[in-house]
């Protein structure tokens, strides 16, 4: 089977719309990273050096030698791991709690009949659209009401599942899941949950990955929420970077060498998920 | 509000085989256990959102509806009811018109380039790439850059007197441009700047949608001789309808209430104004200029229910537009 | 759980009722520590050198634990103060509020206690700068923050421009050109002309907020009326900057933005307008290689000024008013202000400070080593009396006049600059 398999899919892609990348598209490709990548790389120039070269038009293109001890100065001035390890909490639990019930909610806004389906769906979307400028003050309010404001559960409640959220798992649901492998699934006994769980989640594998870096990022750069929700006892990892900045003149070079290294965590959930998002679908399907 | 898996039945876990066969009887409680399942579990899938909604969000909701209908000082023991008389003055706010032209203007400049090169990059991360990982975190990363190294670098970029963008036209023998003054100049830095942040993000999803499409369709539409564009349009498109409409209608709200890239493009630090004649100031910096600077809480309000009886507008015709244009391909399987 | 009586009310036991099951009611009433020590909560923002002082006030208190919540910027930091004063809950028991922002404090100020009522006895007037303190009050006398830091002006300006323009350099020989606004304008009149086009100032609106916080009262009168067109010395000043704009005076770089930045580096202007905390941003954004070309002068066109600086206030949400105003007073008090002062903190605003030896004895190296303690100690001296600040005061600052100049900056004329100038300050008073 899978010598056969193989051999196949490699024919297929090579004539259909996967084909083996050729020179241009490494030549484009890489265009855009080089300029998606340079702030990261400009920071860490800046954190390596002095702040003088933000001045520069055309800054120096290599490194210099001053990031350790710039870093040593950020843990000197900031709790870091303390807020790095409140932002992993409510980051990580975000996260999760946002793809399950995303993908559950998507699951049955694009599969399972029900009435009142469609006008809850607009609902979703619909909240979406709501300003959220001034959200902050009734949401204030109604933190401190249940006695969460300064706790973490401030910031994590808010965002357990988000419309967005919702709306990108039924979008992506409708394509990825056939009707025929839910109808097996029933045929076969399974309860609904189960259906999710073994014929639906493995399906929209590359969507919840996708959704799972982005509400990950979402989180841990969340910034004007955690500083009115939280004190600064128990910050997340951007209120306390926030700190840095204090003074008439921001020090940029201890700046972003705060940043770079709050940087690395979402780098390390981006490479882990990054390899979920692949074409993973159509193996469940032969196998159901 | 906890785990809403238990209500479903368990022990059907390990007799799933018995299924196959409708006409068995089997014991009346599992019968309507199943039924049961049918027909309320979905409501417990959706349950969490509109849990999670209830609690913090319909408040804050009526809450700014309600506030709208006042006089209300951001600090204010005595606000006053005034009915609509916020809603009146907003009609003939100029300011306020000024800032619905830029927001327009700027989601324009930004929402159509973005799309069009998200899905052209997208189809180039689907092509079969060494490390493709390493190229997909890739595309991704201005999403995470910090605002602060932002608001440095796009200053360098486009600033009117010492910026990089204005010593090359100088260089090539064009006329320098304000960048910060010119009403239009401002627009387009501020859309560049919008599009470097969200095309990747884009892309990703419109890649994740692309890998769900089976390999078959390619080879079906291959056999009947279509090329690789003709297959991109009538194989790829249609299928990427559902996901297309998302990005359509993200982008159209997100892009109606574009906040942090004007903000971050001002050159007064922090600033709300969108500029000197507020020429780049756009809806939702003019409704949070109002509520935290004028501290004019019912007059924001006001602002914030217009905005999104516009923005609920402008997704249902882009909505609407979108489904048109990629109906071609209608049957799916 | 204190509530504001508002109409809101009903709306929330609305919603409170709706979520009952998920309320967990907490309160605010976990202010004492199982110790039983009360503690205390406070939030600065910036650097106001506290830290050292905090740890002596509880050795002295045994009875009070400190909690210091600290916000880098003052954008965020006054966001969120505004944020959970309309909320009506959530502040520290003693909140920093800085100057810029103390009309709109003042305006709001049965939200906070009256200090000289809850605060120590022994705390008076005379113990601040007349004009300090007075500032500090709400137009029915309250005094709603005890000063903590302030901002003298004096003038920072290029030595070796001047000299390169025929212009006199050192500190002594400068301040006939510093004596008044017209002697500056015509100073800057010479210098762009023998400098070759160099700029005199960095902005616009830097001069002319200083020439408006020198006027007796500010965009409103006593009685919280808009004068921006009744009052002929605005208008006044607003022509004599613009002329000067028109004349090539002004680099046209909007403050601490990137651009201006550059300018410090580019050497795009001559003069700065300097309140003590200047000296090191012209520091950091000249670098190390304009090191000894700038030099500061004690004297300011019409006298003396003050930009920055701030107030510590005792909100009446705190559980522990009288505690909080103990320790506002005590943090206050001249020999700690010079101590904060040392620690990295604001230029003291109390009297007696002004006179210690650690204030005095201060020097900057960067300046030419010039004794910059004694220097704005000067200056502060100078100051007049309070500007009277009305309600919206600095917003008009930051969403009116400055825009406006900057607009004029940017190629507006003038007269159009003033009408967009007025009809923003009348939308914001009205």
């Amino acid at each position: 089977m899978t010598v056969f398999a193989l051999p196949l899919r490699r024919r297929g892609s090579a004539g259909g719309g996967l084909g083996r990348a050729r020179f241009w598209v490494y030549g484009l490709l890489t265009a855009f990273v080089l300029g998606s990548v340079f702030p990261f790389y400009w920071s860490f120039l800046v954190a390596s050096r002095d702040s003088s070269i933000l001045t520069e038009a055309v800054p120096p293109l290599v490194p210099g030698g001053n990031f350790f001890a710039n870093a040593q100065r950020v843990f000197d001035t900031v709790e870091f791991w303390r807020a790095l390890g409140n932002s992993v909490v409510v980051a990580g639990t975000v996260t999760v709690s946002t793809v399950l019930f995303s993908t559950l909610a998507g699951f049955a806004f694009a599969k399972l009949r029900f009435r009142g389906r469609n006008l809850l769906f607009v609902l979703v979307i619909a909240t979406l659209a709501v300003p959220t400028q001034l959200g902050i003050i009734p949401l204030y309010m109604a933190m401190a009401e249940f006695g969460w404001a300064n706790e973490l559960q401030a910031v994590i409640v808010p965002n357990l599942v988000t419309a967005i959220g919702v709306f990108w798992m039924r979008q992506y649901t409708v394509e990825a899941v056939p009707y025929e492998l839910i109808e097996a699934a029933r045929v076969d006994g399974c309860s609904m949950i189960r259906v999710f769980w073994h014929v639906c989640l493995p399906a929209v594998r590359p969507a919840a990955a996708f959704l799972g870096m982005f509400t990950f990022m979402t989180s841990w750069n969340d910034f004007l929420w955690p500083l009115v929700a939280l004190n600064a006892e128990n910050p997340t990892v951007q209120v306390a970077l926030e700190k840095l900045q204090s003074g008439y003149y921001v020090d940029y070079s201890l700046v972003l060498a705060g940043t770079t290294l709050a940087t690395v965590p979402i780098l390390i959930v981006f490479i882990v998920l990054g390899r979920q998002i692949v074409a993973g679908i159509m193996q469940g399907a032969v196998k159901g | 509000m906890t785990r809403t898996v238990p209500t479903t039945p368990r022990g059907r876990a390990g007799e799933a085989s018995t299924g196959g066969e409708p006409a068995r009887p089997r014991p009346a409680w599992r019968d309507r256990l199943g039924r049961w399942d049918v027909r309320y579990s979905p409501y417990l899938y959706v349950a969490p959102f509109f849990v999670i909604f209830g609690i913090v969000g319909v408040f804050p909701l009526l809450y700014t509806a309600y506030v709208s209908l006042f006089d209300w000082e951001l600090i204010d023991d005595n606000p006053s009811f005034i009915g609509l008389d916020n809603y009146v003055s907003l009609v003939a706010d100029t300011q306020f018109w000024t800032t619905l032209v830029n927001t327009l203007s700027i989601f324009v400049l930004s929402s159509g380039p973005q799309i069009v090169i998200a899905v052209l990059l997208a189809a180039l991360l689907n092509t079969r790439l060494r490390g493709p990982t390493a190229w997909r975190v890739g595309v991704l990363m201005p999403y995470v850059a910090s605002l602060v190294a932002l608001g440095i670098i796009f200053a360098n970029l486009f600033g009117p007197n010492y910026g990089l963008v204005n010593g090359i036209l100088e260089f090539v023998g064009l006329d320098r441009i304000d960048w910060q003054a010119d009403r239009f100049a401002s627009h387009v830095a501020i859309a560049i700047m919008v599009n470097w942040r969200w095309t990747g993000y884009n892309a990703l999803i419109v890649l994740a949608a692309m890998q769900a499409i089976p390999k078959e369709l390619h080879e079906a539409a291959m056999v009947d001789g279509a090329g690789p564009v003709r297959r991109f349009v009538s194989v790829t498109l249609p299928l990427l309808r559902p996901t297309l409409i998302f990005v359509v209608v993200t982008s159209t709200i997100g892009g109606l209430q574009i906040f942090t890239e004007p903000k971050l493009f001002d050159a007064m630090p922090g600033s709300n104004n969108g500029g000197s004649t507020n020429q780049f100031q756009t809806v939702t910096l003019y409704l949070y200029q109002s509520a935290f600077e004028r501290q004019d809480l019912g007059y924001a309000s006001a602002i914030a229910w217009v905005l999104f009886v516009i923005i609920i507008l402008v997704a249902l015709v882009n909505f609407v537009l979108t489904r048109r244009l990629a109906t071609t391909g209608e049957g799916r399987r | 759980m204190r509530h504001q009586r508002r109409p809101v009310l009903a709306l929330t036991a609305l919603l409170s009722a709706t979520t009952l099951v998920m309320t967990a009611c907490g309160g605010s009433g976990e202010s004492d520590s199982a110790d039983g020590r009360i503690e205390l909560t406070i939030s600065t923002f910036g650097e106001f050198g506290y830290d050292e002082l905090f740890a002596e006030y509880e050795r002295d208190n045994p009875g009070i634990r400190i909690i210091h919540h600290k916000t880098g910027q003052g954008g965020p930091y006054h966001e969120a103060l505004f944020t959970k004063l309309g909320a009506g809950s959530g502040l520290d028991d003693v909140v920093a509020v800085e100057e810029g922002h103390l009309s709109d404090v003042l305006a709001s100020s049965s939200r906070f206690q009256d200090l000289a009522d809850i605060g120590p006895s022994s705390v008076t007037p005379d113990r601040w700068l007349d004009w300090k303190y007075e500032a500090g009050r709400d137009k029915d006398g309250k005094l709603v923050g005890y000063g903590t830091d302030i901002g003298p002006l004096a003038m920072c300006y290029r030595k070796d421009l001047f000299e390169a323009a025929g212009l006199p350099s050192d500190p002594e020989g400068v301040k006939p050109l510093f004596a008044d606004w017209d002697s500056y304008f015509a100073a800057g009149d010479r210098f762009v002309r023998d400098s070759g086009g160099t700029a005199w100032f960095d902005s616009a609106a830097q001069i002319f907020n200083a020439m408006q916080n020198q006027l007796p009262t500010g965009y409103l009168d006593r009685s919280d009326t808009l004068v921006v067109e009744s009052n002929a010395a605005i208008k006044r000043n607003w022509d004599q900057v613009t002329a000067a704009v028109e004349r090539e005076q002004s680099a046209g770089l909007v403050a601490f933005s990137n651009e201006w930045n550059s300018g410090f580096k580019s050497s795009a202007f001559a003069t700065k307008t300097c309140p003590a905390w200047m000296l090191g941003v012209i520091e950091e954004q000249a670098g190390p290689e304009h090191a000894g070309q700038w030099a500061v002068t004690d004297a300011f066109p019409g006298g003396g000024g003050n930009w920055g600086g701030s107030y510590l206030t005792v909100p009446t949400q705190s559980d522990h008013p009288e505690e909080a105003a103990a320790l506002a007073a005590w943090l206050t008090a001249p020999e700690q202000q010079v101590k904060a002062f040392r620690g990295g903190g604001g230029f003291p605003s109390q009297v007696e400070a002004l006179d210690a030896p650690e204030l005095l004895a201060a020097t900057n190296d960067y300046f030419g080593g010039v004794a910059d303690g004694e220097l704005f100690a000067a200056q502060a001296r100078k100051v007049g009396n309070a500007q009277y600040k009305g309600p919206g005061d600095g917003k008009i600052q930051e969403t009116a006049s400055s825009p406006a100049l900057q607009a004029v900056e940017q190629g507006t004329a003038p007269e159009d600059g003033w009408r967009q100038f007025v009809d923003a300050a009348t939308r914001i008073a009205g």
